[in-house]
């Protein structure tokens, strides 16, 4: 058959993998830099520069701009490859890279400044969240247009990793990100407490699943063998591992919920979902490493296949671990603590991380047409980034452990042994190692970015590579007697649609019921809506990011109990968009702040704020003194309380007209109530907002 | 329309079956899934892991 001539696009791949190394740095400076803020918490310089606002800008750079250019990267170059065609659209290709470079771009301008949803992993505004949703389709198309003008008729596993993926994220990101705006950067979301927990660790765990994971292997599929130079160890194993991984991922959400007010029939399908979880994952680990058999004498020589048994690995690691703490009495230990940090470091650090040097070494000389500056370099880069990880990895299962026991301790006499603050500074040894360990690793970096300069240098980018294929006869009909699988395989658009159908049945068992069955959320009738000043405190609250550090949520554990007072209902979230349960706790539960033996007053709160250590003798947390000299925003309470009625908060009628009136009122009894205790501050002032928040904190409950 | 089917739901008293449903379609599906990977064959299997290692003699004619 006649051969058709066709080029690869090199150069979107080229722009991609340089984002990816520039945004890598960014974000993992940006993750060094907060994790010195938790040894010497000076280093919270500024409003803008403080931890609360600074994780989510490393978390966000890390996951969305160094892995995502990452995956579009090894998506650009493999695709083509798999489906001997040049990518559908150039000018598609062109919106895509720099539609996503300026999302990024401003994430990095408005996290800092406290523009924010307070939904983990999905911080980011209404605006940008639309810019998203419209850069995603564009991907989606230019894949999909590539994939339906292809040369060979057969998709190879890997595209069906990134189908997966394009699918599920759209679906993920369009359901956690249903918001009511209520001025250009800020808006509720939609879902209230418990729904909205539920909503968020579905779409959190999922964005793990399905945008740290799914794609990657999609990229272990192909880049692996590549590599190697063999053909992956067992193809039915991978269509196995495929199917089963992307049915049983969405379903674990809730193990980020459990012993929460979540509903216990939620929280066991997690736990189930999750568990079972291991077996597709370490089918496709072994699938990956097997693919070396019989090569692993090269993997003493190639740092390329280094970095990528290493990723392997340590993706086995992370999914066996995993399912471990979703089981409960693990979970118990485990959850708000640095053990997470440890486990989810694993996962960026080795598998995500190894993996993109790895095929960023072996990609780069391919498409400038030379060879790699440096092995010996390279070498010491993997060596680095191993040591990193240890340094890294090691510390902080030590800090969960020590910091989960100290939490859970009793004296003979009954009492909780240590106090929050001792948990604390005893700590900070260990998050001084965690960033030695970084640094090590970032080290390994800036070796990659010399090395990648100099083999840029010494070679050309051959921008469109030449290729020759024969192309393909369309065959619409399925041949009689013909495998299904085999059908679906070389229908896009089906293997798209069959994706969804297994996602959208795990969400919508887990969330329908939720939403609709009354007996899931009862009500509790002493709780009421916030006050307008206690709202807008509460607005604070999200924007510094609070949450990143404190929990809301006490477990029905004897060791909570006592420490922080009567354990949380689900009833008592639902006026709450969006929920602020948190996730680690590295300051502790302020769920019954305002209450119990945990109330303080307003003076201390005020210095607390003013000065943590004044209060806290060795306390990490960073002062929050900008908020006595800055006045509260009060021109938006009117809009805010208006916004809440639509989403169903019982305000009474026309209450935003008068908001604003019972704010002062409120600020007005605070401000004296300073003043007693020889504090002088106006009324105006954020700090008062979020004081009268922080002692509204367990009241509802607490009422008689 | 969504308000009969939000009647409907809030008439299901115990949701301790979800957890079960929901294996059982899991179940199902994964037994489906392993008899068809399993009889796929053989010639087709080589061709698709070869895919990314563009050998032009692996190349099977369907
Ligand atoms: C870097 C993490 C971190 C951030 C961010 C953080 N805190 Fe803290 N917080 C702590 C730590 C650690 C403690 C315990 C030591 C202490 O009392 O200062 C603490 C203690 C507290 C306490 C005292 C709790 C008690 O019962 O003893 C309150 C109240 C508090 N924080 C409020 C806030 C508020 C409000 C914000 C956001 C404006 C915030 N924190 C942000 C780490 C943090």
């Amino acid at each position: 058959m006649q051969t058709e001539k066709f080029y690869y696009d090199n150069k979107t791949v080229r722009n991609f993998a340089y984002a990816t190394i520039l945004w890598g740095i960014v974000g993992m400076l940006a993750g060094l830099w907060v994790s010195l803020q938790l040894v010497f918490p000076s280093l919270n310089i500024t409003q803008y520069g403080s931890f609360g606002r600074l994780r989510p800008l490393h978390t966000n750079a890390v996951i969305f701009a160094f892995v995502g250019n990452g995956i579009f990267m090894g998506v650009y170059y493999s695709l083509q490859r798999l489906c001997k065609a040049r990518m559908y659209n150039d000018t598609l290709s062109k919106i895509h890279f720099w539609g996503w470079q300026l999302i990024i771009v401003f994430a990095a301008i408005t996290l800092p400044l406290g523009i924010t949803s307070g939904k983990e992993y999905a911080e980011l505004e209404w605006p940008i969240d639309i810019a998203i949703t419209l850069i995603w389709v564009v991907f989606g198309w230019n894949m999909f247009a590539t994939i339906i003008k292809r040369r060979e008729k057969h998709l190879y596993v890997a595209i069906w990793f990134y189908i997966a993926t394009f699918v599920t994220v759209a679906v993920l990101h369009i359901v956690n990100s249903f918001e009511l705006p209520v001025t250009l950067f800020k808006s509720y979301s939609w879902y209230a407490g418990v729904q909205d927990a539920l909503v968020q660790w579905w779409y959190g765990h999922n964005a793990v699943a399905f945008f740290l994971t799914t794609p990657y292997l999609g990229m272990m599929y192909y880049f692996m063998p590549k590599a190697a130079n063999r053909p992956v160890y067992s193809y039915r194993l991978s269509i196995i591992h495929f199917w089963a991984l992307i049915f049983l991922y969405i379903w674990a959400g809730p193990h980020h919920l459990l012993y929460t007010a979540l509903p216990n029939w939620a929280q066991s399908l997690g736990v189930v979902f999750s568990f079972m979880l291991i077996f597709p994952s370490w089918g496709g680990m072994i699938n990956g490493l097997l693919t070396l058999r019989g090569a692993w004498d090269r993997v003493r020589d190639d740092v390329i296949l280094k970095f990528m048994v290493v990723a392997v690995t340590a993706y086995g690691m992370a999914t066996f671990e995993g399912p471990m703490l979703a089981l409960k009495n693990v979970n118990a230990i485990a959850h708000f603590t640095d053990w997470i940090i440890a486990h989810v470091h694993i996962g960026a650090l080795g598998w995500n991380g190894m993996l993109t040097f790895g095929i960023i070494y072996w990609l780069i000389p391919r498409i400038f047409s030379t060879t790699l500056f440096s092995k010996k370099l390279a070498h010491n880069h993997f060596w680095l980034a191993t040591l990193g990880m240890i340094f890294y990895a090691v510390p902080m299962y030590w800090a969960g452990f020590t910091q989960s026991s100290m939490w859970k301790q009793f004296t003979e006499s009954g009492q909780l042994k240590y106090s929050f603050l001792e948990t604390v500074t005893y700590l900070k040894p260990f998050y001084a190692m965690r960033s030695f360990g970084g640094t090590l690793y970032l080290i390994g970096v800036v070796l990659m970015v010399y090395n990648i300069y100099k083999t840029v240098k010494s070679g050309k980018l051959v921008e469109n590579e030449v290729a020759e294929a024969p192309p393909l006869v369309v065959e619409h009909k399925r041949q009689s007697g013909e495998h299904w699988h085999r059908w679906i395989e070389r229908k896009p658009v089906y293997l798209m649609v069959l994706s969804l159908i297994v996602i959208l049945i795990g969400g919508a068992i887990e969330l329908i019921p939720t939403f609709l069955i009354k007996s899931n959320v009862p009500t509790i009738s002493s709780v009421k809506p916030y006050t307008p000043l206690e709202l807008q405190g509460r607005d604070i609250y999200i924007r510094e990011g609070c949450y990143v550090c404190h929990s809301q949520m006490v477990r029905p554990f004897r060791s909570e109990t006592e420490r922080y007072g009567e354990y949380s209902k689900a009833g008592e979230f639902v006026y709450d968009h969006p929920f602020q349960w948190g996730s680690k706790r590295t300051g502790p539960d302020l769920a019954r702040e305002g209450t119990g033996n945990l109330k303080k007053t307003d003076g201390w709160h005020f210095r607390h704020l003013r000065e943590p250590s004044s209060m806290s003798e060795g306390s990490i947390m960073p002062a929050y003194s900008f908020m006595l000299e800055q006045n509260l925003d009060t021109s938006s309470t009117a809009a805010k309380i208006r916004a809440m009625q639509t989403m169903g908060v019982p305000y009474e009628k026309n209450f935003d007209r008068k908001a604003n009136q019972l704010l002062m009122e409120q600020a007005n009894k605070i401000s004296k109530n300073l003043l007693s205790d020889s504090i002088r501050v106006s009324p105006r002032k954020e700090v008062i907002a979020i004081i009268a928040y922080l002692q509204r904190l367990g009241k509802d409950i607490s009422k008689p | 329309m969504f308000k009969f089917i939000k009647q409907y739901a809030s008439t299901i008293e115990n949701c301790q079956v979800y957890p079960m449903i929901s294996l059982i379609i899991f179940f199902v599906f994964f037994v489906v899934l392993l008899w068809f990977v399993i009889k796929m064959d053989k010639k087709s299997v080589t061709h698709l892991s070869n895919i990314p290692l563009d050998k032009p003699e692996i190349e099977s004619n369907h």
